[in-house]
């Protein structure tokens, strides 16, 4: 199976070529809970994870609500 | 009911309560119901497996009437802030957006150049927008022309519970503005925030001095009386000062000499 490289909250990742952002959520157990996940600087909201296919070297990032003042 | 109308948004409760710094979460979710705020801040931090639990937004979301106020912690520049704001706004489905800008970790004063520029973005895209800035009138001003629908002007620095050290300004700051001003961080004690409520702020913003007292849920308690008793008192209208005794009892001379 080829794989291709993202970087995913600032670390390095081999993921399987052809993912979508909805199977990385999958793949970090991050699916669980609501998140908000940016692609290369833009947001790719739920109805769009399904035919959102990462590509090598996209910055993915996951973020959810922490504590905050 | 006097209701706190935030754009939108009306609330009972003028306590705003902060969610960072507790010892847990399950700590911090005592401590909003028992302070019975509906407005509580958030910060977006990268999800992270190992500290799944740390996520608040699925217990914040059973806690009925709550709306949540992301921040834009984190952001040293107006562009940085718009963005938080975005990611925040898809994430939470709330319109409000607490912004913070403040590029020096050393003490944490907001940047008003940098507020000032993300704050006519937000404002012009239909966000609540909640500037957390210094205690400065022509700022506030400013920023109320620009569409705010309130301004938070520091009591004192983050987190150093050095109490409303900006009182005087903070005084300026409400006569001059026809949006709610609220103190936002250094409080230490409920009775500074009764003092900020008694002065004229539509609302306090407390954080530390609930997460870590020693029983966080009492304290948010008696921080949300104190808020409640300073709206109230100001509202049945302070006594005017008097540099000179004024008796209250008759001063009546018939217990001294013979009559």
């Amino acid at each position: 199976m080829s794989t291709i490289g993202i970087i995913l909250n600032g670390e390095r990742r081999e993921i399987p070529a052809g993912a979508t952002v909805a199977d990385l959520l999958c793949i970090a157990d991050a699916g669980r809970q609501p998140v908000a996940v940016v692609v290369n600087e833009n947001i790719v909201r739920p109805d769009q994870r399904d035919s959102c296919i990462l590509q090598d070297e996209d910055q993915v990032e996951i973020l959810v609500f922490a504590g905050g003042g | 009911m006097d209701l706190l109308r935030l754009g939108t948004y009306t609330f009972s409760s003028r306590l705003i309560l902060g969610t960072g710094k507790f010892s847990s979460t399950s700590a911090m979710i005592e401590a909003v119901r028992a302070s019975g705020t509906q407005l509580v801040t958030v910060a977006l931090r990268r999800f992270n497996r190992e500290q799944a639990e740390d996520d608040l937004f699925g217990p914040l979301s059973e806690i009925e009437g709550l709306t949540l106020m992301p921040n834009t912690s984190g952001a040293a520049t107006a562009s940085e802030a718009v963005k938080a704001a975005h990611i925040s706004r898809e994430l939470s489905g709330s319109p409000f957006i607490k912004v913070e800008i403040h590029p020096n970790p050393h003490h944490l004063m907001p940047d008003p150049i940098e507020t000032y520029e993300a704050c006519k973005i937000l404002a012009a895209e239909g966000f609540i927008v909640m500037p957390y800035i210094p205690a400065d009138p022509v700022l506030a001003k400013r920023l109320e022309e620009v569409g705010c629908s309130s301004v938070m002007p520091l009591g004192s620095a983050i987190g150093s519970g050095q109490g409303l050290s900006t009182a005087e300004m903070v005084k300026i700051i409400i006569r001059e503005s026809n949006i709610p001003v609220i103190v936002d961080a250094g409080l230490r004690s409920p009775s500074e925030a009764c003092a900020a409520m008694e002065m004229g702020c539509e609302a306090v913003l407390v954080n530390s001095a609930v997460a870590v007292a020693r029983d966080p849920a009492a304290m948010a308690s008696a921080f949300a009386k104190a808020v409640e008793a300073g709206f109230e008192a100001r509202n049945a209208g302070l006594m005017p000062r008097s540099s000179a005794a004024v008796a209250t009892s008759p001063l009546t001379s018939f217990l001294g000499g013979a009559s």
